[in-house]
């Protein structure tokens, strides 16, 4: 069934593209009218899979990736409506179309183990995709911000001068999906460590008991919150705004996502329910 | 009925003769009564702007009232005839819907693609337009026209891109902050180019502009034409730290900001980027500052190439909005055609009506004991049925490629229905008037093509 959004998200790839290159009106309204509609097919078929298993199918990780887009969907979505800036999509939804193909080839539903039965897994997982949707915009905002800063500092002026907003705003508005993200990623990160240590003494699953700081997927992702905060932190006390900044969002979504899909599939040892 | 074109632009005219035609001088409203008042002008809308005196008239009949524009032309601005006639340019139909057209979207202007004239042009129709000398048919040319100008907009890149230095430094200056109005600038220097520069950056309402100059009062003439504030020559390295944009513009003969200057401004703490547009020759801003993280250097050769790279690449889409010029033209041309229709259709409407009320009226007698309910049937299914019966014709008559055809059509159901000869029952009216001599025009000239 995720196949059928996974198909919307990439017409609107196509469009948004074409919209780039060209600027039509046309074809950016295309790229905005499938994009929704694949983001409404999405929320369909999310809320089909709660149906059928009885929770938000947000165990294993093909699960928590259909999410994932989803909500990074809603997010850009957000970010288009309320800034009329098309130029993002570009860059955004070609993100959505790779990992979206995970859960559309992959078409299972994981059940829910006895282990995670409760509002702290909810929590946990929910607010950790959150601040990741907020740092794939961060990460997609700062990659086009280098791009524009490139071009003018080359002092040659091509594409991206033409459709991108200002460096100021690019700069801001990585700023605020950063902040936003940081808060979710701290919250998420209380929540799972707070619910570990009140299963840990009783669970017998062994994936539970080899949840530590120590286990891959943990451990990256710590290195990820310090480098979301180091940017915050260099921002405010040493003015490493700009460039340097985008780098930072750059680079710490990048780890996010080998840490999200290949060592979440493959290396981990505790975080790995589907 | 016809449109006509009379005027003269920067193509036609110098300088000394536009000066002399500019309606504005004498009022455009005057001017606007006096030439509806011509003899066989219907609709009629000035354009007056430093580089074009346009009329655009719509007359009834043949196109003679070319003659009256360029007397009134003459006689309007106090210019003899023979001085005016050679600079004027005559358009009808067609070509002067296609002239407007490609007014308004730029093509016709000193700089190609300015966006002036949009606005220019909607003024002219508006003044025209509030004083009731524009109708049905010069409403529609300037609506195609401000059409034109928004597709023109939208679809070709034919406005886009500074296309002068000064503009080119502000558009750089607002990819890279955005909005300007909380920034701060500092001006070093005077000269031509800088003032012109920094007047723009005093009309993006910039929060703060500074000017600093080796001879105080030249700093502070400068200071006081764009609101700003003079400071002193030694003061530049700290108003530098707070400054967002810097325009240099001395020329002296060494570097005046070298790139220890520039990164001493940029200090830690400071998360905005620094523009510096260094307009000077020879140049005043070292060239590695540029290399400063989020430092952002122009100097004039920069700029210069951006401007042509801008002109070459408006120059490239001149042939795209030429395209959308013409297809339209095509459109508001048809729909002119279809209106000479008009008066066909509106015979043959009456002719029908007649006829209906002719057979109720005869059938009054049989129908007076029906209920007033079935009366009222009756009425609306007759009349529905004579809607239905004139459909097709109407939007045949309306949909002919040519007035050589419209004349054919009309010239035939005249003969068919006897809309001319025996329609006598029927009230007349101006518009039945109208009619009448223009198809006797239509059918002679019919006649001649045979």
């Amino acid at each position: 069934m995720n196949i059928i959004p996974l198909l919307f998200y990439i017409i609107a790839g196509i469009a948004y593209a074409v919209h780039f290159g060209t600027s039509s009106p046309m074809s950016g309204r295309s790229a905005t009218v499938s994009l929704v509609i694949g983001t409404l097919a999405h929320t369909f078929v999310i809320g089909m899979q709660t149906m059928q298993v009885g929770h938000i199918p947000l165990v294993g990780t093909t699960g928590a990736i259909s999410a994932f887009v989803w909500l990074l969907a809603l997010a850009y979505l957000y970010t288009e409506m309320t800034t009329s800036e098309r130029a993002m999509g570009t860059f955004i939804v070609p993100l959505m179309v790779i990992l979206q193909v995970i859960p559309a080839i992959t078409n299972s539903v994981a059940t829910r183990p006895p282990v995670l039965e409760s509002h702290w897994f909810e929590i946990h997982v929910s607010s950790l995709l959150v601040a990741y949707a907020s740092f794939a915009l961060a990460c997609v905002i700062s990659v086009t911000y280098v791009l524009l800063f490139k071009e003018l500092k080359r002092k040659h002026l091509g594409v991206f001068y033409a459709r991108l907003p200002s460096l100021q705003v690019l700069d801001v508005m990585n700023r605020r999906a950063v902040t936003f993200g940081w808060l979710f990623l701290t919250l998420g990160l209380v929540v799972g460590a707070v619910w570990l240590l009140q299963v840990q003494p009783s669970a017998a699953d062994p994936r539970v008991q080899a949840m530590s700081i120590l286990d891959p997927k943990i451990f990256i992702v710590v290195m990820c919150w310090l480098v979301y905060t180091f940017e915050l932190y260099a921002r405010r006390a040493i003015g490493w705004g700009g460039r340097r900044a985008a780098w930072l969002s750059a680079i710490g979504f990048a780890i996010l996502m080998l840490n999200f899909v290949p060592i979440g599939y493959f290396v981990t040892r505790s975080h790995n329910f589907y | 009925m016809h449109l006509l074109l009379l005027g003269a632009s920067h193509h036609s005219a110098p300088v000394e003769l536009r000066e002399r035609i500019d309606f504005s001088r004498r009022g455009i409203p005057e001017a606007l009564h006096e030439l509806a008042n011509i003899d066989g002008i219907t609709e009629v809308t000035v354009l007056s702007t430093c580089n074009r005196a346009e009329i655009y008239a719509f007359c009834s009949g043949s196109n003679s009232a070319q003659e009256p524009l360029t007397e009134f032309m003459s006689s309007f601005h106090d210019v003899p005839e023979h001085k005016l006639t050679p600079h004027l340019y005559k358009r009808t139909d067609r070509d002067s819907a296609r002239h407007l057209f490609r007014v308004v979207a730029g093509l016709d202007s000193l700089v190609v693609g300015e966006p002036q004239i949009a606005g220019q042009v909607k003024d002219a129709f508006e003044i025209a337009s509030g004083h009731g000398y524009t109708g049905a048919s010069l409403n529609r040319l300037f609506h195609c026209a401000f059409g034109v100008g928004k597709r023109v907009r939208t679809e070709t890149g034919l406005g886009e891109g500074a296309v002068s230095v000064s503009y080119a430094a502000i558009s750089l200056a607002r990819k890279i902050f955005g909005d300007l109005g909380a920034l701060k600038a500092l001006v070093i220097g005077a000269g031509e180019m800088a003032e012109l520069t920094v007047t723009h950056l005093h009309a993006q309402a910039v929060a703060r502009i500074s000017v600093a100059n080796r001879t105080p009062a030249h700093a502070t003439t400068l200071a006081a034409k764009v609101d700003g504030i003079a400071v002193p020559w030694e003061a530049i390295t700290d108003e530098l730290a707070s400054t967002d944009i810097v325009i240099t513009a001395t020329g002296a003969s060494k570097w005046m900001l070298t790139r220890a200057h520039i990164a001493d401004a940029i200090r830690p703490h400071r998360d905005r980027p620094l523009f510096i547009i260094d307009i000077g020759v020879p140049r005043d801003v070292e060239p590695a500052a540029g290399d400063v993280e989020q430092v952002f250097l122009y100097n004039i050769d920069d700029l210069q190439a951006i401007v042509r790279e801008n002109l070459a690449r408006r120059q490239s889409q001149i042939d795209r909005a030429e395209f959308i010029v013409n297809e339209e033209v095509d459109g508001f041309m048809a729909w002119l055609r279809s209106r000479s229709a008009i008066p066909t259709v509106v015979a043959l409407r009456r002719r029908f009506e007649q006829t209906r009320q002719n057979e109720l009226t005869r059938l009054a007698p049989k129908l007076a004991s029906l209920s007033p309910a079935a009366k009222a049937r009756i009425e609306e299914i007759t009349r529905l049925i004579v809607e239905k019966l004139l459909l097709t014709p109407t939007e045949q008559l309306k949909a002919a490629r040519d007035e050589q055809e419209i004349a054919t059509d009309a010239d035939t159901i005249d003969r068919l229905f006897q809309l001319t000869e025996k329609d006598h029952n029927a009230p007349r009216d101006e518009t039945e008037d109208h009619r009448d001599s223009r198809s006797t025009a239509l059918r002679s000239s019919a006649v001649k093509q045979r």
